[in-house]
């Protein structure tokens, strides 16, 4: 008899305490790092639930710090995926690391990183008689004598552009036409430089 | 008589391994590590007042081995600093691969190897300049696709004479810049002077904009 009470006291603490822990109202966040984020529309998920659209972060860096606003609790499996990324994202690029597990802390190592959807930024030069050096900031496009197209570096949508003259052909002075504007869906090849005399 | 033999057996086996560990020849310790990120020469770290050279590895991309050539026995405590820094760039303790806290200083005999970790960075320094004649809201200036945008606040009623100061995201050392208007203000037109470059030791600081009436 004695035997018996203990048992079914000791089973009802043990369903007491995994109540406690297991419960639907959790105290650990989960979350970590996302990049890729300029726009709306990155949506996570977490078991297949948990809806959460990652809000854009104001930097402009698209990068962020991300916790789901439902907290989860100790001991509980979690599996963080991406349900739609915004309509700049090349969604096959995404990468997702610590993105599973059991929680036994915060769970903050989440690392999401996703690249953007990229256009090629090309023109034409004329009257090109010795070489011209062309930068859209830090990329820097050596354009050699004769030259009649140049390509700068692929540039992410939505991102802006500026396409500059940093080193003028000797003995010439050139000029830039539609050098700037923001990337949109598709390619920019109207970016013309004509040189003189 | 089966376990007499076994006990002095065990002890003997015990006693070799302790010499083993003991021994009269006394453990050294070399002062070692790598330095990642170092691009530019001049680095010079420190151990106790000696100070040894460190320059870039042959490969770029790949750490630069050092070592002290004073050994340290057990006990022995080290201090390794950066006295130097290459041209062009920052060195500074860092924290080892799998490690929590940088471990430039510590105690020889308690990790087997002294595997020290520097990390280099290259310096990076504000392109900006002034802003001048702005009475329109929506300025946007950009260096680039990658360089980062400033957006101008929209200018006070009656617009302020003075020229306002702006700074655009950090740009590497000996990486270009080139600053353009991303998008001009309500009814004006702004131009850039001296709008390219190539980033040197300091901050840039002659990327200057004027605005005039469209």
């Amino acid at each position: 008899m004695k035997s018996s009470y203990l048992r079914a006291s000791a089973a009802l603490a043990c369903a007491a305490v995994l109540t406690a822990c297991g419960g639907g109202d959790g105290q650990l966040l989960l979350g970590g790092q996302i990049s890729g984020v300029t726009k709306p529309g990155m949506v996570l998920t977490n078991n297949g639930g948990s809806d959460y659209e990652i809000p854009v972060p104001s930097n402009g860096t698209g990068t962020t710090t991300f916790f789901f606003p439902t907290r989860i609790s100790s001991d509980d499996k979690y599996d963080v995926q991406i349900k739609s990324t915004p309509t700049n994202v090349d969604a096959s690029s995404c990468q997702l690391l610590n993105n599973k597990g059991r929680a036994g802390f915060d769970v903050t190592t989440i690392q999401i990183a996703c690249a953007f959807k990229t256009q090629a930024l090309t023109g034409t030069v004329s009257n090109l008689k010795s070489q011209l050096i062309l930068v859209n900031g830090a990329d820097r496009v050596i354009v050699p004598a004769g030259a009649t197209t140049f390509n700068m570096a692929r540039v992410a949508q939505d991102a802006p552009y500026g396409v500059s003259i940093l080193a003028n052909p000797a003995g010439q002075s050139c000029a830039i036409a539609n050098g700037v504007g923001t990337m949109g869906a598709a390619d920019v090849n109207n970016v013309t430089v004509t040189c003189e005399p | 008589m089966k376990s007499s033999l076994i006990r002095p057996a065990i002890a003997l086996a015990l006693a070799a391994s302790l010499a083993a560990c003991g021994g009269s020849d006394k453990a050294e310790f070399t002062v070692a590590g790598s330095v990642t990120g170092i691009v530019y020469d001049g680095l010079v770290l420190t151990n106790a007042g000696v100070p040894l050279k460190v320059a870039p590895p042959a490969t770029a991309g790949t750490p630069a081995r050092f070592a002290f050539p004073d050994k340290l026995e057990y006990g022995d405590t080290y201090d390794v600093k950066v006295t130097t820094n290459p041209a062009h760039q920052n060195c500074a303790p860092g924290v080892p691969q799998g490690g929590i806290y940088a471990n430039n200083a510590d105690t020889a005999g308690r990790l087997k190897t002294i595997d020290i970790a520097i990390v280099c960075e290259i310096n990076k320094f504000t392109v900006g300049g002034t802003i001048t004649g702005l009475t329109g809201a929506g300025l946007v200036l950009a260096n680039g696709s990658t360089g980062g945008t400033y957006s101008a606040a929209t200018p006070a009623t009656p617009p302020s004479t003075t020229p306002i100061a702006y700074e655009l995201p950090v740009v590497q050392f000996g990486t270009t810049y080139g600053v353009t208007v991303s998008k001009q203000p309500a009814g004006q037109v702004c131009t850039v002077v001296n709008p390219t470059g190539t980033m040197g030791d300091e901050p840039v600081k002659n990327v200057n904009v004027t605005c005039v009436a469209a």
